[in-house]
């Protein structure tokens, strides 16, 4: 049962691979969903945690799972800055407008971690060993990313339904001038998702090294930008629970798809990485433009 | 919402162009403006006094840090030669003394062209020494050729500079076709019970030529290339790669394409615990910040030019029959780190070996006549502190065909990640530990 099992192994790691996607989307969705400004400069966010959890590392041994904390809380400082000082004056402005400002954000940030870090690769090493189940091995760090991002995303899902602040943001995405309406302050809402939606994603480049600690560097998260935007079509667009599953269905279908796709006698999948998740985003813009997850055209 | 999906599309369209740019190092040469180049070094006067060697460097633009050091190799060459009081001209019946003229060439190779020219035709150059990277001596060889001008190539690996035809460029590094064949008979010698192969790559040109000539090595040697296959350039997750390597149960794994993709790779099959004699690949483990992987990086392979820790001898040099000409391994590290201060890489050291070679082929020849110094290299068999130099006659005439990759492997001595030579035997400074022993 070669095949099966490594079928079953490329799963595996596509679930835990699928929850670093899927939590490293949410916070393009969240701020997709609450102020409809799509942030291309998504992936130099992530370059930050990577560094955050690279630094904290190599200069003060701090584990990198607790490093996620760390990068949350500057992620969500990060946030509100760039909130106040671009963001702000961009909500009713034009897409091209917002698409250029955050497209620059991210070269901002990117030519910044250049000139206070170089442009070499950089990688730590932090073994804590690892499990046997049979049909494969994992490193105990993977797993730690697999549950951390598991509860991040639940605590959030929890935060958004049982506090005020989480119904208020929750109506703000329904109708935000019906929010204004009932007294809730849109703006400070819309201050605090991008805040929120900037910290998931920092902190989502702190599970990235937790899956891949090497090859870290600012031009990183180019990779990352790409897979997010397929992902958060995929869920739908302005759901950040859509854009959680959709990670996990992205992790599943791209590890998966090595296996089948190495059945065509010919075909080499691995160099095809990138024709997988773009078919796939084509063929769901066909079938369903409204993304896989998501619900009725607004 | 149509509209942003459709723009999203295109700026992912646009950020996959950007991303392969980040990762894949381009041949091609940024556009010059035109100033006068300034000339670096003393004048020449007539031939019969002084020897005047051209070469353009990169002071300026992407190959400015690896043309530094080839520079210097070749300065500190000048320097010891002429300190002995130059090279011995037989026909002259004498000593003669170099120099040099240099031009920046700004890592363009248009400026590349202009400056070999005015090397040759203004500045009477007598012989040339390429600049740094496959592609600007590429540009330059032309020019070479064309007047006729014995060039030797350092800093270059391509094959594809040598079937033009050209009679009078020489190679000194070994060719990228052969990066990873020294990784295939290190594994045939030391672990004669390994029959299977797997070769797999980064889907660059770069990587992909050496694969391609890899494979058909190996085969050749009666090797089963049991995988064979590429990955996308900047992949960072190899699980399921790995999984299908395993399934396929190879003894070795050769490969490999850049830094990161590579440091990523050896990162990953530790991780998986891959049973294999041999993980060889290519320019990650040679670099030194691939010790950054910790545990992983263990009896990794890797194919380098040239180390210093190299131990081609005199004693390996009586074996093979041949002479060894000019410093050894040693003196060469010792002078060069009293000099500029730091450990020399295999730019440094070509560059001295193109001097060094000139030097030899000059005094085989007894004269200063270009095509008697050509016939010289043609038929030149030396050992040097920088490995066995002997050149192609046939179809790649001037390619080199002699000098072998040293394969570095990462072993721990005291605790502490270090970089060992185990192949060739001649110059190796430890033994080889299969990769497997490490866990």
């Amino acid at each position: 049962m070669p095949f099966f099992e490594q079928l079953a192994g490329n799963l595996v790691y596509g679930a835990i691979l699928g929850s670093v996607y899927g939590l490293s989307t949410m916070g393009l969705s969240l701020i997709f969903g609450v102020l409809r400004i799509v942030n291309v400069g998504h992936g130099p966010f992530i370059m930050l945690g990577a560094f955050t959890a690279f630094w904290m590392f190599t200069l003060f041994g701090i584990a990198p799972v607790v490093s996620i904390s760390v990068a949350l809380v500057l992620g969500l400082a990060l946030g509100f800055v760039i909130f106040f000082a671009v963001i702000r004056r961009l909500i009713n402005a034009p897409e091209l407008s917002t698409l250029l400002a955050t497209f620059a954000i991210g070269i901002f940030l990117e030519e910044i971690a250049k000139f206070m870090w170089g442009p070499d690769h950089r990688g730590y090493s932090w073994d804590i060993g690892d499990i046997d189940i049979g049909i494969t091995l994992i490193p105990y760090s993977k797993i730690l990313a697999f549950i951390s991002s598991i509860i991040i995303a639940y605590l959030l899902y929890m935060w958004f339904q049982k506090t005020k602040l989480g119904a208020a943001i929750r109506a703000v995405v329904e109708d935000s001038g019906g929010a204004a309406a009932c007294g809730i302050n849109v703006g400070r809402i819309y201050a605090l998702s991008f805040a929120i939606g900037i910290g998931l994603t920092v902190a989502s480049g702190v599970l990235v090294t937790l899956f891949v600690p090497v090859g870290i560097n600012p031009y990183m998260g180019h990779e990352y930008t790409l897979k997010a935007f397929v992902i958060a079509v995929l869920g739908g667009l302005a759901s950040p629970w859509g854009a959680f599953y959709a990670g996990f269905i992205f992790g599943l279908i791209e590890n998966g798809s090595y296996t089948l796709l190495g059945l065509i006698p010919g075909v080499e999948p691995f160099s095809l990485t990138r024709f997988v998740a773009f078919s796939l985003l084509l063929v769901i813009l066909l079938i369903k433009p409204t993304g896989l997850l998501g619900g009725e055209n607004k | 919402m149509k509209k942003i999906l459709v723009v999203l599309l295109l700026l992912s369209v646009l950020l996959v162009g950007c991303a392969q740019q980040t990762v894949q190092p381009s041949a091609t040469s940024t556009p010059t403006t035109q100033t006068t180049p300034s000339a670096t070094s003393t004048p020449s006067t007539s031939a019969a006094e002084k020897i005047l060697i051209g070469f353009s460097e990169s002071k300026t633009g992407k190959f400015n840090a690896e043309s530094k050091e080839q520079t210097n190799g070749f300065l500190l060459w000048m320097e010891n030669v002429n300190a002995e009081g130059g090279i011995y001209v037989k026909d002259l019946g004498k000593k003669v003394k170099v120099s040099y003229t240099s031009y920046d060439d700004e890592s363009s190779g248009e400026r590349v062209q202009q400056i070999y020219a005015k090397l040759i035709s203004e500045d009477k150059a007598d012989f040339l020494i390429s600049p740094y990277s496959s592609g600007l001596t590429a540009s330059a060889a032309i020019i070479a050729e064309q007047y006729g001008k014995v060039m030797v190539a350092t800093g270059a690996a391509s094959d594809s500079i040598f079937n033009k035809g050209y009679q009078h460029v020489f190679q000194l590094y070994t060719p990228s076709s052969r990066y990873l064949t020294s990784a295939v008979d290190l594994l045939q010698t030391k672990f004669p019970d390994a029959k299977k192969v797997a070769i797999v790559y980064e889907n660059s040109k770069f990587a992909k030529s050496v694969a391609q000539a890899t494979k058909s090595y190996a085969e050749e040697k009666g090797l089963e290339v049991v995988l064979y296959e590429a990955y996308e350039p900047g992949t960072t997750d190899f699980t399921s790669f790995i999984n299908k390597i395993q399934a396929a149960n190879p003894d070795a794994i050769i490969g490999g394409g850049h830094f990161a993709d590579g440091e990523t790779f050896a990162k990953q099959i530790f991780e998986k615990k891959v049973k294999i004699k041999l993980l060889s690949l290519l320019v990650a483990p040679a670099v030194p910040e691939f010790a950054e992987i910790g545990d992983a990086a263990l009896y990794v392979t890797g194919p380098s030019q040239w180390e210093p820790q190299a131990k081609y001898t005199k004693e390996a040099a009586q074996k093979m029959g041949v002479e060894f000409f000019g410093p050894t391994v040693e003196e060469f590290v010792k002078e060069y780190k009293a000099k500029y201060g730091y450990e020399p890489g295999y730019h440094a050291a070509g560059g001295y070996a193109a001097g060094l070679i000139l030097q030899k082929a000059i005094e085989d020849a007894g004269t200063l006549d270009s095509e008697k110094v050509r016939e010289a290299l043609e038929n030149m068999k030396v050992m040097t502190f920088f490995g066995y130099l002997e050149f192609e006659k046939g179809e790649y005439y001037g390619r080199q065909i002699g000098h072998d990759m040293v394969v570095i492997q990462w072993q721990e001595s005291d605790g502490q990640l270090k970089k060992e030579v185990v192949w060739p035997e001649t110059g190796a400074s430890s033994q080889v530990i299969a990769y497997d022993e490490k866990y």
